[in-house]
């Protein structure tokens, strides 16, 4: 059922897509960016999943089980929660210069709406 | 703050609506609905035919499993794979993250020199000085400043901004409250809070119990600069929240990840390879090159996350000022 994580995570790209390619007001422009990431996150947190596991924690592994037999057995894939990590800070780095420049945009058009920033003003 | 105010009277005056209140622009309604769904089409159709839940974990995941104890004395696989066996990934996201500090540093440079984030203009100081040298108060003025003070429910002497610190404010005085700091109960939480969360998130980074390591260990510190940003007011971090600070810090932190990862291809003859000894699991220097590399991230990490956001909370000061509108509509610069 893991597939409905899956398809959760694909709506969640396509709302952020079409507010990116609907939205004028470029506030709601980089929130649709920041929702298309977060369905990054959710898809490679599900994808990680895997059937009646544990977490990829080697300290105090859960009761029947060692430290080396969890290396072998049912754990969540590790990997992708890497890559979890790093879309994570850079999600952050990309909104963090997204926001900078929707304020200096801002600040000289005195407008948040994409379509009154057409002409180039010195 | 104004430009605020001149929107709230635009819309309240009769007849002028504020038409962005009520109106959302949209463009290309149609064209993004059929985008989208296409999207959703071509994904969703993929989603269908990728592993799921009862596939065998990938070889890389099983590798890095397999050497988190033995070779790295890590009891937590994923910091081994942020740190260790894709070490070279996490040095390429450090720097995509400096970048990316970089830029937001060079957007959001002001137009007038300041003395921090928050501080006033100090590039007219010395022309000031030298025009209009500042003169002893007359007898009148002193006279109005007691006043006013005597007004304001006799706040420090001379000091128009209010007490040293918000604590020493005095309950129940008429004058209006500064926007300074927040209210005794927020700040009693903060002083309880701050401590858990700054102690709980440096040990959890320092025995290499959290997964990501320096990252989220960052955002720990800046969650506790902030919070005591929020809680007393700019003037209390205004110490240690301060450009040329930060950036030397944050500098230092990237520094120290080159030669963490360059020692490697130095002594061991690849890049990012451990060149400390292992200590025993669940110790501080468990994880050799890892828990060094991590505590650098940290640095790294929490220094810039804090010039990216107080340098975007410090934008506020620069707005210029508007051609469009005569100054006696707005009232001078803004």
């Amino acid at each position: 059922m893991i597939v409905v994580n899956y398809l959760a995570a694909v709506a969640l790209l396509c709302i952020g897509l079409y507010a990116v390619l609907t939205r004028r007001n470029m506030i709601k422009m980089v929130m649709g960016l920041s929702l298309m990431e977060a369905s990054t996150y959710l898809f490679m947190i599900s994808l990680a999943y895997r059937s009646g596991s544990t977490a990829p924690v080697l300290l105090s592994p859960p009761p029947g089980q060692s430290a080396g037999s969890l290396v072998h057995g049912n754990v969540a894939d590790p990997v992708l929660q890497n890559f979890c990590l790093t879309a994570v800070v850079i999600g952050v780095a990309v909104t963090a210069v997204f926001l900078s420049v929707v304020v200096r945009i801002a600040q000289h058009y005195r407008t948040l709406d994409a379509g009154q920033v057409r002409e180039m003003r010195g | 703050m104004k430009q605020q105010n001149g929107t709230m009277s635009r819309a309240e005056s009769p007849g002028v609506r504020d038409e962005a209140a009520e109106h959302e622009p949209e463009h290309r309604r149609w064209l993004g609905a059929v985008l989208a769904a296409g999207m959703a089409a071509a994904l969703g159709t993929a989603m269908i035919g990728i592993p799921r839940e009862h596939a065998a974990l990938p070889a890389v995941a099983r590798y890095a499993l397999d050497v988190s104890l033995p070779r790295w004395g890590l009891t937590e696989p994923v910091n081994e794979i942020v740190y260790g066996t894709r070490g070279f990934d996490t040095f390429g996201e450090t720097f995509l993250l400096l970048a990316a500090v970089i830029s937001v540093v060079l957007i959001t440079r002001s137009r007038e020199a300041r003395r921090g984030y928050f501080g006033e203009a100090q590039a007219g100081q010395r022309e000031q000085a030298q025009c209009d040298p500042p003169e002893p108060a007359g007898a009148t003025e002193r006279a109005a400043r007691s006043a006013e003070r005597r007004e304001q429910g006799g706040l420090a002497p001379g000091d128009a901004r209010g007490p040293a610190t918000p604590d020493a404010t005095p309950l129940g005085t008429p004058a209006p409250e500064t926007a300074d700091a927040m209210t005794v109960v927020v700040r009693t939480a903060i002083r309880i809070a701050l401590p858990v969360l700054a102690v709980a998130g440096l040990y959890l980074v320092a025995w290499g119990y959290s997964p990501g390591g320096g990252f989220p260990g960052g955002a720990v510190l800046l969650g506790v600069v902030l919070l005591v940003y929020a809680g007393f007011g700019r003037r209390r971090i205004s110490t240690i929240i301060r450009p040329g600070l930060l950036e030397a810090i944050e500098l230092g932190g990237a520094g120290a990840i080159i030669v963490t990862e360059l020692l490697g291809l130095l002594l061991r003859g690849s890049f990012s390879a451990n060149w400390l000894p292992i200590a025993a699991p669940q110790t501080i220097l468990s994880g050799g090159i890892a828990q060094l590399f991590s505590a650098s991230e940290l640095i790294e990490v929490s220094t810039g996350l804090a010039i990216a956001v107080f340098a975007l909370i410090g934008m506020g000061h620069d707005w210029s000022p508007d051609e469009r509108s005569g100054p006696d509509d707005q009232g001078g610069p803004r």
